[in-house]
């Protein structure tokens, strides 16, 4: 029982917050907000499984937001000067998987701690992205090869339900099914054992915060697309809902490790705790408020699992 | 005395200086195959920087190393070990949280192809039965590969460490201080363990403090002081007090 409530406690709990604001909240259960509620999630869920790939080497990514943000105004730029859509996505991907590049070597050749790192190349980001803008949102008639990519449906799903789908199967089937995976969750739980065990710790490191920067540059992409503009600070208030989305999926099914189910569908209870909140009528600060708690809370949380988890012998 | 054939693995020369810090100064070691030869000698001997070397963990700063009279160079554990030379540490050789099967795996995990033939997926299936099998081989009886290792106790851990050398088909098996942190039933353990290593014809090197582990496994001692060899013999009826006494005048002449 005990185990049950370890590994499922939260994600019951986030099923109840559900089921809460399906019942309770007006308007929540229309298909049209839920559906919207599933979209608003892709681009949360898709950050955070980034996230969750650096935490699974052991390393933090603060600057995912930031480098979203430029990689969504670098891809705005490229649509606007009326280079083709597949021209724009692959710049937006590039600064995304350039900026994860960059954090990996620092971390791992240059030795810098990854707050640090991470911290800096939050700012080159965000500075970067003011530069090319002038501080000005791109916006305009898009073409639809580019919005459609974030708009479109394939046999009534919505595009962005299906990115996220695939990008979660990528990180799920790399950290559980590939070689390379283990070799990350083995540099993330026990750097110098993976070390001497022969695994390049370094090479697993650069790889997880690579496919960090590059999960940024997908979320990025998505977001001007489904906006059809970019703005210097669009994804600036995403770095703490994904965190939160991590830490809080790390108190479900897997207690204590970064997990890609736990993030995914603690994403979906964050955007679906946020939407509920605004249809009952909660004022916008209420969010914010909640969303520090939960941190905190996940955090406890684990920590208490892992307590238990070590003294039943 | 005569001596077999080339040995399996030789050391010549070997120094390890870490900056102005000499820690490791001209040793020349023969390892021959099957042996269990203890390494021992007080704390700042020198033991632990040479089984760096030795392991791949750290480049030795001159001197050669050569595996059955061929050269050879470690630049990595993973050299070392894809060479059959493989060492458990002390308490850096396994992941707490991850199970036994991972464990025993880590680094050479098991994979099979799925739809295409470039394309391979984990063999959780099989890594779970050779772990088995390794352990079983090893008389240690635990049936859960999937339990985390902190679950487990200090001798079934040792057991996992050491099942993972014999995943690499390792020949050399490096032992450090394998049952400093033990009680005395897990210690008879690891013992037994270490017997049945040499019965199935594997040479191991073991770093002890406990003389009376080496008086009771080792066919031959080493004894360090201030980076230097200073005893290289077999241990013919010596006692564990005699090694101390060695180890302490050594310190002594050191000094």
């Amino acid at each position: 029982m005990r185990e049950v409530i370890g590994r499922y406690g939260t994600a019951i709990a986030g099923l109840a917050i559900i089921v809460f604001f399906v019942l309770f909240a007006p308007n929540f259960a229309l298909p049209n907000n839920m559906l919207n509620v599933l979209k608003e999630t892709s681009f949360l869920a898709i950050l955070a499984l980034g996230f969750t790939l650096a935490f699974t080497v052991a390393e933090l990514d603060l600057s995912i937001a930031e480098v979203a943000s430029l990689a969504a105004v670098v891809a705005g730029w490229l649509i606007q000067s009326q280079m083709h859509p597949g021209l724009a996505v692959a710049g937006g991907l590039a600064v995304g998987a350039a900026f994860g590049a960059a954090n990996g070597y620092g971390v791992t050749v240059l030795r810098i701690p990854s707050l640090i790192m991470t911290l800096g190349t939050a700012a080159i980001a965000k500075g970067l992205a003011f530069m090319l803008t002038q501080g000005v949102a791109f916006m305009g008639r898009w073409p639809v090869g580019f919005t459609g990519l974030a708009r479109g449906t394939v046999f009534g799903i919505p595009n962005l339900i299906l990115w996220m789908a695939a990008v979660t199967l990528f990180a799920y089937g790399l950290v559980k099914w590939t070689r390379t995976g283990a070799h990350m969750v083995a540099t993330g739980e026990a750097d110098e054992a993976a070390r001497l065990a022969g695994i390049a710790t370094g090479r697993m490191k650069r790889i997880g915060m690579l496919l960090t920067g590059l999960c940024a540059g997908i979320t990025a992409v998505l977001l001007a697309a489904s906006l059809s503009s970019a703005a210097p600070n669009m994804a600036g208030d995403y770095l703490l809902y994904a965190i939160a989305a991590v830490l809080l999926g790390m108190t479900m099914f897997e207690p204590g490790k970064p997990n890609i189910p736990g993030t995914v569908f603690a994403a979906l209870v964050l955007k679906v705790l946020g939407n509920g909140l605004v249809m009952m009528g909660a004022p916008y600060y209420v969010q914010d408020i909640v969303l520090g708690a939960i941190i905190i809370g996940s955090v406890a949380f684990s920590a208490s699992a892992m307590k238990t988890a070590a003294f039943k012998v | 005395m005569t001596e077999p054939a080339t040995p399996i693995l030789s050391l010549r020369g070997i120094g390890k200086s870490y900056g102005p810090v000499v820690a490791v100064r001209e040793v020349d070691l023969d390892i021959h195959a099957g042996e269990v030869v203890a390494i021992c000698g007080d704390n700042g001997a020198g033991k632990s920087s040479l089984i760096k070397v030795i392991s791949g963990a750290e480049e030795p700063s001159s001197g050669t190393i050569s595996m059955r009279g061929k050269p050879v160079a470690f630049a990595s554990p993973h050299d070392a070990l894809s060479h059959g030379v493989a060492t458990i540490y002390q308490d850096l050789a396994l992941a707490p949280r991850l199970s036994i099967y991972q464990n025993v795996f880590m680094g050479s995990e098991l994979t099979r192809p799925v739809l295409l033939p470039f394309l391979r997926v984990l063999d959780k299936a099989k890594m779970i039965a050779e772990s088995q099998r390794f352990l079983a081989q090893l008389s240690v009886a635990i049936t859960d590969m999937t339990r985390p290792v902190e679950r487990l106790s200090g001798g079934q851990r040792q057991a996992v460490a050491i099942s993972r050398a014999l995943r690499w088909n390792a020949e050399i098996i490096i032992m450090d201080e394998p049952t400093a942190a033990l009680g005395v039933k897990e210690t008879a353990l690891v013992l037994d363990l270490i017997r049945k290593l040499k019965a199935d014809g594997h040479t191991v090197l073991l770093i002890s403090h406990n003389m009376r582990d080496v008086v009771a496994l080792a066919d031959r001692v080493v004894i360090m002081g201030a980076g230097r060899k200073f005893v290289d013999r077999p241990i013919d009826g010596l006692t564990a007090d005699d090694l101390s006494h060695m180890i302490m005048s050594g310190n002594a002449r050191a000094a």
